[in-house]
């Protein structure tokens, strides 16, 4: 196959990469789905890696582990310092990481969308494999709006370095607040990007409207049978009951819609569990209280989900009313609370970001951002700490123990997709049965499976980056005595 | 004439840092009107740092497990076939190339990719293996001939 040295290169296996997308499918021998497996890489070694530095030095360390989401494992490291040593930041510390964290969700959800969700939902899961990319989406809803991304996301990353050192890595959070106060000028770049953020949010979302919404085979796709599971849902909540990205209880509402439970970070070891299968590295998290009973839909299965349907479902609501609006609206289509349809995330992806920069506007114009005083100093001895916030891919744990001179003797982190792992592979197998008959697998077949996974933003492994051009998808399609029959890749 | 050198990689993730570690060579070597960036960041992220250059080097660590780790592989980037990312995060080079024209972002005419095989990927706080740590010079070595051979065509261009 390898007729030239880039084709050689694209059909390569590339294992980092590989479990990125990696699908092993097996067939019984009516050519039946007898079983889908996902199979996900994990970086090994974080807590040898983490045992013997200075707890101080963890939020720096950590956001460098991801180059996707290095902003969410600084703020969730932070937090864990803060109470390591039992400190509450001052109301400019703490809206100023809240302010920073909005900007970072509104670039990090606006990005998933046009990119991510909108091959699929916007020029739509039928069409050509070569339209089924950015540039397909560009195609539809017009190139202004691929400059408008590139656009508004230039302003926000030009606002995260300005209020946290890099635009990349942050360095500003440090145990008790942040380290830069901002002063009135930096305060009205903030509102006016915001108030450029607001705009883009409900442009997006009108997008949705038109496009997806009003398209009643997208909605019935949305709706598929095949990409349902009734579980439960985590998110953290404000006082309200709230969706909040930054702060708050954790809250877990059952199958049915009601709250099941509702516990502080510090809690999290009582009520989340970790389950191990011989095919896979990722350890797969479940309720405790409830208890695993295998990859499987209803109350009795621990089985829970994360990120931004499960946020909604978590939540009695959003605390911003235009996102407010929107949540409304996305439950009254979607048919009552709980919704179960994974690929709704796309569609709660696009409240959230409305939500984040409404948010973003709120605390850009606190008069308390400019406040100076934007650190209490620690004095207390350390010893535990556990930080939570919701990352874009959902709940994100850090807990750190430490010897008195606040030297790391052993950290724990639980990752959103950690969190998902469980129904992210039932949804990969439900979708491989719902779709594969009689041993028949093509391209298309390939993206509807693709698409299960897809709407959760899996980001295994907290690996950091690809080699530009080398991220194929494969799926290995086995017969009933485990013979490969057929390998299908991603990748042109 | 500004060319960029794009280190890609992770200095915590063992062989994943060779990638870091080249660039790092590179930028005691080379002059003229160059930058050289190391950078864990991936996809769309990338056309920001390629823009405003008219060549670049991309440096990045690959693990296939069919090459014996240390080989060093070049290509140019319309070698590679067009991608669907499963993620925006690992957009591949020809989509970011095909998006910056299509929204007429200053991109570099040419972009020559060199890929070292490596051998662990995924070990946090691992040493790089002294394999893929050997060829660095080499590498180094083929990076500043391609830099110089882009220089000299500019100066009789």
């Amino acid at each position: 196959m390898a007729l030239n040295m880039g084709r050689t290169i694209s059909i390569d296996p590339i294992t980092r990469l590989e479990g990125h997308g990696k699908i092993d499918i097996f067939l019984d021998d009516h050519g039946e789905v007898e079983r889908a497996y996902l199979q996900v890489p994990e970086l090994r070694g974080f807590e040898k890696f983490a045992e013997g530095r200075p707890a101080e030095d963890m939020p720096q360390i950590t956001s460098r582990i991801c180059g996707v989401c290095p902003t969410a494992h600084h703020m969730a490291s932070t937090k864990a310092l803060d109470d390591l040593y039992k400190v509450e930041p001052p109301p400019a510390g703490r809206k100023i990481r809240e302010l920073v964290y909005s900007v970072f969700y509104v670039e990090d959800h606006a990005l998933h969308f046009f990119f991510l969700g909108g091959p699929d939902f916007v020029v739509g899961p039928g069409a050509p494999k070569a339209e089924r990319n950015i540039l397909g989406v560009l195609g539809k809803v017009g190139l202004e709006i691929g400059k408008e991304v590139i656009g508004l996301r230039k302003e926000l990353r030009a606002l995260m370095t300005l209020a946290s050192g890099k635009p990349i890595h942050p360095v500003f959070g440090l145990p008790g607040g942040v380290a830069k106060a901002l002063n009135s000028a930096d305060q009205e770049k903030f509102i006016s990007a915001a108030e450029h953020a607001v705009k883009f949010g409900q442009f997006a979302l009108g997008i949705f409207n038109d496009v997806v919404l009003k398209n009643p085979k997208y909605v019935e796709s949305i709706l598929s049978d095949a990409y349902t599971h009734k579980t439960y849902y985590m998110g953290v909540v404000d006082a309200q009951n709230k969706v909040n990205f930054y702060d708050g209880d954790i809250r877990v509402t059952s199958p049915g819609g009601g709250e099941y439970m509702k516990f502080k970070a510090q809690d999290y070891l009582k009520h989340v569990a970790e389950h191990v299968e011989p095919w896979s590295y990722i350890k797969f998290c479940y309720l405790k209280d409830v208890g695993w009973n295998g990859f499987a839909d209803g109350p009795h299965s621990g089985v829970y989900c994360v990120a931004p349907l499960a946020r909604l479902n978590a939540a009695d609501g959003m605390a911003t009313p235009l996102a407010q609006k929107a949540y409304e609206q996305f439950f009254s289509t979607l048919g009552g609370k709980p919704v179960h349809h994974t690929p709704a995330n796309h569609w709660a992806r696009l409240i959230e970001l409305l939500y984040a920069a409404e948010r973003m506007r709120e605390l850009a114009n606190d008069p308390d951002i400019i406040n100076p005083n934007v650190r209490t100093i620690p004095t207390e001895i350390p010893h535990e700490g556990v930080g939570v916030v919701e990352a874009p891919r959902g709940t994100l744990f850090h807990h750190y123990e430490t010897d008195d001179r606040g030297v790391i003797t052993k950290a724990n982190l639980i990752v959103a997709t950690q969190n998902n792992a469980a129904r992210i592979a039932m949804s990969v197998d439900k979708a491989a049965r719902g779709v594969i008959k009689n041993g028949n697998v093509d391209d298309g077949i390939l993206n509807l499976v693709e698409m299960a996974f897809r709407a959760y933003d899996p980001c295994h492994g907290c690996a950091t980056h690809a080699l530009p051009g080398q991220m194929p998808l494969i799926i290995s399609v086995y017969n009933q005595n485990h013979e490969l029959l057929k390998e299908i890749r991603r990748d042109g | 004439m500004s060319i960029l050198i794009l280190g890609l990689g992770n200095e915590l993730i063992a062989d994943d840092a060779v990638g870091i570690l080249t660039a790092r060579h590179l930028r005691a070597l080379l002059d003229g009107d160059i930058e050289v960036i190391e950078s864990d960041l991936s996809g769309i992220a990338l056309i920001e740092l390629f823009a405003g250059h008219e060549r670049a080097v991309v440096i990045d660590a690959i693990h296939t497990g069919q090459h014996t780790p240390g080989t060093i592989r070049e290509f140019d980037s319309t070698d590679l076939g067009p991608v669907l990312s499963p993620s925006p995060h690992y957009s591949g080079l020809p989509e970011i190339l095909a998006l910056a024209r299509q929204l007429e972002v200053d991109f570099p005419s040419e972009v020559r990719v060199f890929a070292v095989e490596a051998m662990d990927m995924t070990t946090i706080g691992g040493q790089i293996s002294a394999t893929v740590a050997d060829v660095i010079p080499q590498l180094v070595d083929r990076i500043v001939l391609q830099v110089r051979d882009w220089q000299r065509q500019k100066i009789h261009a």
